[in-house]
């Protein structure tokens, strides 16, 4: 099989690609860190800039960002229990009993091996997974693509979050969202209300870093006299060698877990982190020692939640379909950067898988020895007092909003977002759900209307296509299975 | 939550009939032209989804008593007033003064009192966002009203 290889050394031997990665790489550790900050609120932060380079750089940049986020929020679950991003909530449940136990060196060390492992799994799946899932797809029309984007969707009923109406609710408004400005078919407006600056749509990034990260400084707002305590790093004592024999199948196995978990559409990090934790616990002979401190319940969800990172990638880049919410903050930035995810994406850009590629595997090499060496340093980071911290970052929204166009208009559209995602966070609708609605809202549409005119109206034509037929079967058993987790919640509310 | 619910549900009922509403205010196209997918059938699909879940929603709401409500502190309110008084105020003053304002306004208002500190992101933090983006990306930010009126 050609998977291009010729493509790859270029990239490696460009600095600029290189100094980027490891920029990624340093600035997503201190994302993650950050209690508040999560990697999908620092790629959407970086975004607008990313967009001053050239498309191979941007997404290496953007990649390594992710890879090193979703590690990094371990560092502070593990030293003072507020985990820095979503999917590390998980590693605090052992993380911090082990840092108290005074082995928060062990516990970093597990954390770092067990991220690298799963990162290096997942992307030697995405190496191979991602040319040969694109070559499926070469035989996609509009209606396979309208049952894809549908399956995509309902995939949001079982991400987390409260509940799975909800979600989908969240979803629906992305798409409702990505309805504003003029329509493509028939250069009718739509939702405008009279804004010259809407007519091309609301723009996509001052969205997202309104609906992330302002957001997330009102939530901040709220919790101003949050204590936050390090634990002491002078006499840690790192992972034995012992340590590592006793963590090889929960991370072998937590890969795996986060791999899959990856690949499905819209589910991410923070889920395979979840389950990659309960397995850990099922498969171990000790499951009662599990909460106060043991080393497979830090190497679960570690090893799952970066496994997913890779994971997701793949039905990003194929298909054009986001695998997890930074994913499709990192699609985003794909198309507007004038490039086609799907498909095509590979023919088009060669380079890119490479780029994307290289990036996390650097950055997963790269936060290995962070994880393991500078872990004092970024748990001081992770003090820096939110007064100091949160102003900074709304600059950083306002100047990222305002840059990519250069507009007022776009900075009021993060504050409304950000408005408007607090809102609705409060009343229980995540902000991944309705980027997601927002990223697939074009394709849905524009393929649905496609397959309408190739079907001459009749929707039941949808049924006569058998890849189209799948998608709508597992859409169908995704929307059920969330039910029916719900309902099982319900019958054994015991059961976690 | 569940209580809550039943009130989001209602409220996101009324969002789209609003939006529905809305949608009949788009421009006609010919069938011909439209290829009988018309600008609404997309967005009043979506609508009538929408609506569908949020009847769910209420149900799902019904029979759970009413949660006690919650107060938000004063800190998040004064935070919502000045990221609004950004907007505004980047019309008036610019964007690197406004933003040395919240630099200097927001750790106030969330209580911090090291106010050398405070003076020190107050001025570091927009030249730094100066000389990264006006200098290094060729962001241009507007000087505001104000100092166009004065230069």
């Amino acid at each position: 099989m050609d998977i291009g290889l010729e493509y790859a050394l270029p990239i490696l031997t460009d600095p600029i690609v290189i100094g980027l990665i490891i920029a990624g790489t340093l600035i997503g550790v201190i994302i993650g860190a950050l209690p508040g900050l999560s990697s999908s609120m620092g790629v959407a932060l970086l975004l607008p800039f990313s967009l001053y380079l050239d498309p191979i750089p941007a997404i290496a940049l953007l990649s390594a960002l992710y890879c090193a986020g979703t590690f990094g929020g371990s560092i502070t679950a593990i030293l003072i229990n507020a985990p820095g991003a979503p999917p590390a909530v998980a590693t605090a449940f052992d993380g911090y009993p082990m840092a108290l136990k005074g082995e928060a060196g062990r516990a970093l060390g597990i954390a770092a091996v067990s991220s690298v492992s799963g990162g290096i799994f997942s992307l030697l799946v995405l190496l191979f997974a991602a040319p040969l899932l694109a070559r499926i797809a070469y035989s996609f029309g509009p209606p396979e693509y309208f049952a894809l984007g549908v399956f995509a969707l309902s995939m949001l009923a079982s991400i987390s979050g409260e509940a799975p109406i909800k979600n989908l609710i969240g979803g629906c408004l992305g798409l409702l969202i990505a309805t504003v400005g003029i329509d493509l078919t028939t250069g009718v407006e739509r939702f405008t209300f009279g804004v010259p600056e809407l007519l091309e749509g609301i723009q996509f990034i001052p969205v997202l870093i309104g609906l992330f990260a302002v957001t997330e400084l009102l939530n901040q707002a709220q919790e101003l006299n949050r204590e936050k305590i390090a634990i002491a790093l002078s006499a840690v004592k790192l992972p034995s060698l012992n340590d590592f024999r006793r963590v090889k199948n929960t991370i072998l196995r937590s890969s795996g877990i986060g791999i899959f978990v990856g690949v499905l559409p819209a589910e991410g990090s923070t889920m395979a982190a979840m389950i990659g934790y309960n397995e850990a616990k099922r498969w171990s002979n000790r499951p009662e020692e599990f909460g106060k401190g043991v080393i497979e319940g830090v190497a679960g969800p570690e090893a799952a939640n970066n496994a997913a990172t890779g994971g997701s990638m793949v039905p990003t880049l194929a298909l054009g379909i986001p695998g997890s919410a930074t994913a499709a903050v990192i699609l985003g930035g794909l198309q507007v950067q004038g490039l086609r995810p799907g498909p095509y994406l590979f023919e088009e850009q060669p380079g890119l898988l490479y780029a994307i590629f290289f990036a996390m595997l650097i950055a997963n090499i790269l936060f290995l020895f962070i994880g393991l060496l500078g872990a004092k340093v970024f748990s001081r980071i992770s003090l820096i007092p939110s007064t100091f911290l949160w102003p900074t970052v709304f600059a950083l929204c306002f100047v990222g909003a305002y840059g990519l166009n250069q507009s007022m208009v776009d900075v009021w559209i993060m504050l409304v977002a950000g408005l408007v995602g607090f809102v609705l966070k409060k009343n229980g609708f995540g902000p991944a759900p309705i980027i997601m609605g927002i990223v697939l809202g074009g394709l849905i549409e524009t393929s649905l209307a496609q397959s309408m005119i190739i079907f001459d109206q009749q929707w039941t034509a949808f049924f006569s296509r058998p890849i189209a037929m799948v998608f709508f079967i597992l859409a169908v058993v995704s929307l059920a299975a969330a039910q029916f987790r719900s309902l099982l919640a319900k019958v054994l509310p015991h059961r976690k | 939550m569940k209580h809550e619910n039943t009130i989001a549900g209602i409220i996101l009922i009324g969002f789209c009939a609003i939006a529905y509403w809305l949608t009949t205010g788009f421009s006609e196209v010919s069938a011909m032209l439209s290829q009988n997918v018309p600008p609404t059938f997309f967005p009043r699909l979506v609508l009538s989804i929408m609506a569908l879940l949020s009847i769910i929603l209420i149900f799902t709401g019904i029979g759970h008593k009413p949660k006690s409500a919650e107060f938000l502190p004063a800190s998040f309110w004064k935070t919502v007033g000045i990221i609004i008084s950004a907007g505004i105020l980047a019309y008036f003053l610019g964007t690197l003064i406004t933003l040395a304002v919240i630099a200097m306004v927001l750790p106030i208002a969330w209580g911090e009192r090291r106010y050398k500190l405070i003076a020190a992101l107050t001025v570091f933090l927009p030249i730094s966002i100066y000389v990264v983006f006006t200098l290094g990306l060729d962001v241009r930010f507007p000087t505001g009203r104000i100092l166009e009126a004065v230069m």
